[in-house]
């Protein structure tokens, strides 16, 4: 019997497939937002109020990973929004090469790309789709202790999100706790405050994604 | 869930290394698993077992190395060994912290003939 040295990761096809999506995607010099977030916590109305904001000056494509169905990319679709629904069937998250399924129906060049991944805070935090960055949505209803009970996306998305602040009056949430959890996974988060369903504090945020989106042109 | 698909890699990996040094059965893959990743081991070998029937992995069994997570303060410059993942040093109680390990999911080496 020999043992012999391997030294490679189990994820390694994965993670060349997401390189290569990842080298289509800045030839087209997109912004690629891969979002991550709980069933039920607003990644679709979130989706819908970048949407509004940037549709007339930006072109936004939204890339929807379900399990079944088409329920989102439907509601998107209202918008005006060009959608590529994704359906992963029995995966609880995207990979690379399920996301690489949406590059030949791509067919114009898109300043944003929006992946709206499958909904689930431990799965799509290990799997590289190709995206410049991962953004978590976090809801009040949640709980703010979800970031020490899922660290490892905290730990990686460089954008926090924290919607349904609206609900504050009626859950137990503090905004506080929440931000020094989200900080002791990551120390450089970005952290917004925001209510999708009033639309509070999206001004802050839309600012950010602006000079993301300007920096992306810059380099391109 | 996500185990399944990420052991289909793990297989697939083995047997393409098998293939690699004329191995034509895999009898131990050397496992590093990172404290810091969501892959569990009991649901790893859970997997295993269903999908290594009719491969060159169909003898074989994996032998887990779990690294511990390990971080170092960017400010007091200490490393440190922490049970979970709350980033915070435990010297000086600063988050600016590097994870140095912990994030390891590879395979080390295989045995077999």
């Amino acid at each position: 019997m020999k043992r012999v040295k391997v030294l490679k990761s189990v994820l390694v096809s994965n993670m060349q497939r997401a390189r290569e999506n990842r080298r289509e995607f800045d030839r087209m010099n997109s912004l690629v937002i891969n979002i991550i977030a709980s069933p039920g916590a607003g990644k679709t109305s979130v989706i819908e109020r970048i949407v509004e904001y940037f549709k007339k000056k930006r072109k936004i494509l939204v890339i929807e990973g379900d399990i079944r169905g088409q329920v989102d990319s439907k509601r998107l679709a209202k918008l005006g929004v060009d959608v590529i629904q994704i359906n992963t069937v029995t995966e609880c998250h995207l990979d690379a090469f399920m996301t690489a399924q949406a590059l030949p129906k791509i067919d114009k060049k898109y300043n944003l790309i929006l992946i709206e991944n499958v909904g689930n805070l431990v799965c799509p935090a290990e799997f590289e789709i190709g995206e410049d960055y991962k953004l978590a949505i976090l809801s009040t209803p949640e709980g703010d202790d979800k970031p020490l009970k899922y660290p490892l996306l905290f730990h990686l998305a460089k954008v926090v999100v924290i919607n349904k602040c609206d609900l504050l009056p009626y859950v137990d949430f503090s905004k506080k706790r929440a931000k020094k959890n989200v900080l002791r996974e990551n120390s450089k988060a970005r952290i917004f405050e925001v209510s999708a369903k009033t639309g509070d504090g999206f001004g802050k945020f839309y600012s950010f994604l602006e000079k993301e989106l300007n920096a992306k042109k810059k380099k391109g | 869930m996500h185990e399944f698909s990420v052991t289909k890699s793990l297989v697939d990996l083995c047997n393409a290394e098998a293939e690699k040094n004329n191995f034509s059965r895999i009898y131990k893959i050397h496992l590093k698993v990172g404290r810091f990743t969501g892959f569990s081991p009991d649901s790893i070998s859970f997997y295993f077992e269903h999908l290594k029937p009719n491969t060159k992995c169909q003898d074989a069994e994996i032998i887990f190395d779990e690294v511990p997570i390990r971080i170092k303060c960017t400010d007091c410059g200490k490393e440190n060994e922490i049970e979970e993942p709350i980033l915070v040093c435990p010297e000086c109680g600063k988050m600016t912290i590097e994870v140095i390990s912990g994030r390891e999911f590879f395979v080390e080496s295989i045995e077999g003939e």
